[in-house]
């Protein structure tokens, strides 16, 4: 047993060095998850606020239309493009849809008309076609600023209103979700699409063959390559969440100690996963469409890129059992909602199903060439 | 001499070709024995099935008195595989690659001793792609001899070298030999079956057609009246490119 344990020692330390001095694999392991990880974090930045991309056009000379075109470009709900000044510019980039719509306030907007006491005026919300929802809450938004401003002037009777009242109770962000996601995502990379890759080729080149005429025992094999993958998934994962911790202000509220523990078992099982399929794979013709078939439903079945609570709830029911989900939630449910293992046995205990079916195949259908 | 290796009327049939057909020989203890034959009479499949990597339709192979069918583990311990190509994972330093096959058998070794074997000390720190092919043999010789294997079977070992190349595996082989170490070898090469083996087995269409020493194969050739056409030179055309270019084994050789 103490020979064994060296055998499988020797193996992960060599070829954990191996990886980090290929520069590919280091890039596809560590790299390509955080290219992902910044497109989505930056799709995700401030999603919390509604806002609009408009120009404002103001052909006004008056203090109120000058004042209010400052608090539109101050506040969060509009997004004003300052370099949009005329009508057709505004038509052009609404065309594209990088603007949603034009605010045009007219030359005689905000002044003060005949004996009135009061400045008045009509904005102009133009938009195309594609931009009609858009447009009609953007038009909504404008009612409810100018309603304010006309209690100012004139004092009304006013029977119904709404209140606004901010809970204390912290909310998960859109980025909470797709982060949970995309460490799913870089598990499915290291863990299915690194022995997808690997296996077939020292096959081809006949080092497994060489190796099981050693007493090198399969179990010794598949323990090396996961302890191996573990550290480097736990490195490579530590780097994301730092990443996200330190330019997309996630909060991580939970344990973690717990976390690094659920992270491995995860990375394990869904490695399971790949060792059986370029354990069994003899070479990578065969194995590239099967992996195909089994990652792809999975990676957007399990919520790797957007959120299952968006999915018909049949297909929620569906998903639930994935092997990736329960690894994607317990992430979730332990980092940003704080949940410890006693709250997500469900999670724990479907991993653990998972493991015991997938390496069970593993085993029985790995070959040595 | 007591035998090493004892082969029992060997048989192994794939779908309906006979591979293997009755194949018995033994091999004595510290002795190169030669495989020989055209591609397709069997020879890796023998091999193979020698070294538990093919399973055995009938018959018997015991190894130091082992059965190999009923012991593949300990049958693991007693012998060093060097298979026809030997590949290894790139980005890995020659000492990390004997380390890695001492630890396949659960043993720590001094791999600096080991490279000094087969003169690849120099290259201790370099990865195992910037190898030569004759280098890349050698380092797959000294790997498969980590454990101190009693039975060390070579498949082709010199197929694609130079002359110097192989002279100087040859010597190597010589080498383990001397050690009292029973080497198994196939080759297509005539002379270097000749030079380097004890004795050889013929083989063609899954059975030995002959097995003796080269010296007695040829004398019972000559024997049976047969004598060559041509006027036979002192030196050959080998014996030439050795005199101009001398023994010295070449930078990536």
């Amino acid at each position: 047993m103490k020979g064994s344990l060296y055998t499988v020692i020797t193996f992960v330390r060599i070829n954990t060095k191996r990886f980090f001095r290929d520069r590919l694999a280091l890039f596809f392991t560590i790299g390509f998850p955080l290219i992902f990880l910044f497109v989505f974090g930056g799709l995700n930045s401030g999603s919390g606020d509604v806002s609009f991309n408009v120009a404002i056009i103001n052909q006004s000379d008056s203090t109120f239309a000058k004042d209010f075109v400052k608090s539109s470009e101050d506040g969060k709900i509009l997004k004003v493009n300052k370099e949009v000044t005329t009508l057709d510019a505004a038509k052009e980039k609404m065309t594209r849809s990088e603007l949603d719509a034009a605010i045009i306030l007219p030359a005689d907007f905000g002044t003060v008309k005949g004996d009135a006491k009061y400045p008045s005026g009509e904005a102009q919300i133009v938009y195309t076609q594609n931009n009609q929802q858009s447009a009609q809450a953007l038009t909504s938004i404008l009612n409810a600023q100018f309603g304010a401003i006309n209690t100012k002037f004139v004092q009304n009777e006013v029977p119904f209103t709404v209140k606004q009242e901010q809970l204390n109770e912290r909310s998960l962000s859109a980025f909470d979700y797709t982060f949970a996601g995309l460490l799913g995502f870089a598990i499915i990379g290291m863990g299915i699409f690194g022995p997808v890759n690997v296996f077939p080729e020292l096959k081809k080149m006949g080092i497994l063959r060489r190796l099981s005429t050693t007493p090198l025992k399969v179990w010794q094999y598949f323990l090396a390559t996961m302890i191996g993958q573990a550290v480097i998934g736990l490195i490579s994962l530590a780097i994301m969440f730092i990443i996200a911790i330190w330019i997309f202000n996630l909060q991580v509220v939970g344990n973690w100690f717990e976390l690094g523990v659920f992270i491995v078992l995860g990375i394990i099982t869904i490695l399971g996963i790949g060792l059986a399929l370029g354990g069994w794979a003899k070479n990578e013709r065969q194995v590239a469409p099967l992996a195909n078939i089994i990652v792809f439903p999975m990676m957007f079945l399990s919520g790797t890129f957007f959120p299952r609570f968006l999915m018909p709830e049949w297909l929620q029911n569906i998903s639930a059992f994935l092997p990736l989900t329960p690894v994607i939630d317990g992430i979730r449910l332990i980092s940003t909602e704080g949940k410890g293992f006693i709250d997500i046995l469900p999670q724990l205990g479907l991993i653990g199903a998972w493991m015991i079916v997938i390496y069970a195949i593993a085993f029985k259908v790995f070959r040595w060439e | 001499m007591t035998a090493m290796i004892v082969v029992k009327d060997l048989k192994k049939k794939y779908d309906d070709k006979q591979a293997v057909d009755g194949v018995s020989f033994s091999v004595k203890k510290g002795e190169i024995f030669g495989i020989l034959g055209p591609n397709g009479a069997g020879k890796t499949t023998t091999l193979e099935m020698m070294e538990t990597l093919r399973s055995i339709d009938s018959g018997t192979v015991t190894i130091d008195g082992i059965d190999v069918a009923k012991n593949p583990d300990k049958i693991k311990r007693l012998i060093g595989v060097q298979p026809q190509t030997p590949a290894f994972q790139d980005k890995t330093r020659l000492t990390e690659v004997i380390e890695m096959f001492a630890a396949a058998y659960g043993v720590k070794v001094d791999p600096l001793q080991f490279l000094r074997d087969v003169d690849l000390e120099d290259k201790a720190k370099s990865y195992v792609e910037t190898l030569s092919g004759g280098q890349k043999q050698r380092l797959s010789i000294t790997t498969a001899l980590v454990h101190g294997p009693k039975v060390f079977f070579l498949d082709e070992p010199t197929t694609g070298l130079d002359p110097q190349a192989r002279r100087h595996l040859w010597e190597l082989i010589e080498h383990v030999r001397d050690r009292g170490i029973s080497v198994i070898m196939t080759t297509h090469y005539m002379d270097e079956a000749e030079i380097l083996c004890d004795r050889i087995a013929v083989m063609d269409n899954g059975k030995i057609v002959a097995i003796d020493t080269p010296k007695n194969l040829i004398k019972q050739l000559l024997a049976r009246g047969f004598s060559k056409k041509q006027h036979v030179e002192q030196a050959n055309l080998e014996d030439v490119f050795i005199d101009l270019t001398g023994k010295d084994l070449r930078e990536g050789s």
